[in-house]
């Protein structure tokens, strides 16, 4: 076999959560979880190394998707994309959490992994972390004390970087409804499906009419980590969506955006299309309001 | 490092084992097993050459530790034949000469299994769509989705034959 093997560590295998908590309370940053581990297990195949693993594949009780019309979703931390795919109320509600899950790389790795694990692994790439980050939300974080919330807006302090203490489990992601009239749509960018993204994008936009009352727009890909593009979101309250709107809000994107060239693509394309990305992921919402 | 006891059940069959913490699914069935059938690719979850269903779902058994298996179902494109009978999608693979090298065969062909038995009558977008992490180097992929296909409709009237 190739030289693309694991690295040496025991693996520990919690069956509850108090005893995953204890195994981190004890061991902290020497842990690495390990979710669906579809990107971590990479990760440690060319050299992420601690002296432990933790499974969570025996934990039980965290796969769960829960809709209420009230309170919101609450995604379990073991639920997968496959999940979020199956469930009718994600595709009615957060069409962009359905849309980044649809081409969310193949259909082995959306059986294995996970939404709050794509957050966690806070890569600017990740269609889920883009998806959620439109919509707004809160994950929930676990130790023995108890837990506490971190807003999605609080939740990436850097590349590769969460705020997530280190004797801290992620238990739960909580996504509000989405307010009355809103629209939201995710879009991204690759050269063939399966492929991580060159560019993502999802918008969340309340509207009066045709008129934009308050917005939320997140963009991957083009920064360290996952960012909202604050001045088109000032643009966009307030205006009215149409053809000249969006054309002038286009030239504006690429001035709030910092991206890098890398294999999947270049920092001058990425500047170039980012406009017409969110063009599109707005166009793709009020179309799918008037279908 | 330490080494955990699990029970695999594979093509139907229970094993009791002792993996190494750190070995993945794919290394265990290989050569622990003596299961070769199932390829390693790329090891990163991109080809799909180490393609299995646990539980019926398709995972990358390069990406799945041994370890987190334990107790689970698993099935591999060899333990797919029946009383000596290829599969109907094995059968077709080899009618539509869908096969070259033949390296990303048993992936292809249990990533084939995985979607016929949620979705007996895919459209071609959807068999596209579902081959999608299942690379072949040599076909074009062309004869591949006329195989799967072809099983869905041989499985299809076999249905009808034992209902009726």
């Amino acid at each position: 076999m190739s030289s693309r093997i694991l690295t040496d560590f025991d693996l520990l295998v919690p069956e509850t959560v108090p005893e995953a908590l204890e195994m981190l309370n004890r061991l902290q940053d020497q842990v690495t979880v390990v979710s669906g581990g579809t990107d971590v297990l990479v990760a440690m195949k060319f050299g992420f190394d601690t002296p432990y693993g933790m499974s969570l594949a025996k934990l039980a009780g965290l796969n769960y998707l829960e809709f209420d019309p009230q309170q919101g979703l609450r995604v379990g931390a073991r639920t997968t994309i496959t999940q979020l795919l199956e469930s009718p109320e994600v595709k009615q509600y957060y069409p962009a959490i359905w849309e980044s899950a649809v081409n969310f790389a193949t259909p082995q790795i959306r059986n294995t992994a996970t939404l709050v694990g794509n957050l966690l692994r806070a890569s600017p790439a990740g269609d889920g972390s883009c998806a959620v980050y439109a919509l707004g939300g809160k994950l929930v974080f676990s130790n023995e004390a108890g837990e506490r919330e971190v807003d999605i807006d609080d939740l990436w302090v850097g590349y590769a970087t969460t705020a997530r203490n280190k004797d801290e489990l992620a238990t739960e992601l909580r996504i509000p409804i989405p307010a009355a009239n809103s629209i939201n749509a995710f879009k991204r960018m690759t050269r063939v499906n399966e492929d991580l993204a060159k560019l993502n994008v999802a918008v969340n936009l309340t509207m009066d009419g045709n008129v934009c009352t308050d917005a939320r727009v997140a963009m991957g890909c083009v920064a360290a980590t996952p960012v909202r593009l604050r001045q088109t979101e000032d643009l966009l309250k307030g205006a009215e969506i149409n053809e000249e709107s969006l054309k002038s809000l286009m030239a504006t994107v690429s001035a709030e955006i910092t991206p890098i060239d890398d294999q999947r693509s270049t920092a001058e394309y990425r500047k170039q299309v980012s406009g017409v990305m969110v063009k599109r992921a707005i166009e793709q919402a009020r179309d799918r309001v008037t279908a | 490092m330490n080494k955990l006891s699990v029970n695999l059940r594979v093509n139907g069959r229970g094993y009791d084992l002792e993996v190494a913490s750190n070995k993945t699914l794919l290394e265990v069935l290989r050569d622990q097993l003596n299961l070769p059938d199932t390829k390693y690719g790329c090891g990163t979850g991109e080809c799909g050459a180490c393609t299995v269903l646990i539980d019926g779902e398709v995972v990358n058994s390069c990406l799945t530790l041994a370890a987190a298996a334990d107790g689970r179902e698993i099935r591999t494109a060899v333990g797919l034949e029946k009383n000596g009978q290829l599969h109907p999608v094995q059968q077709a693979f080899i009618e539509e000469t869908a096969v070259q090298c033949g390296y990303c065969i048993p992936g292809m062909v249990v990533k084939s299994v995985g979607l016929l038995e949620k979705n007996p009558d895919p459209s071609e977008e959807e068999i596209r769509h579902w081959l999608e992490g299942n690379i072949c180097r040599c076909t074009g992929y062309e004869k591949i989705v006329d195989a799967v296909k072809s099983a869905s409709k041989k499985m299809a009237s076999a249905e009808v034959k034992a209902v009726g």
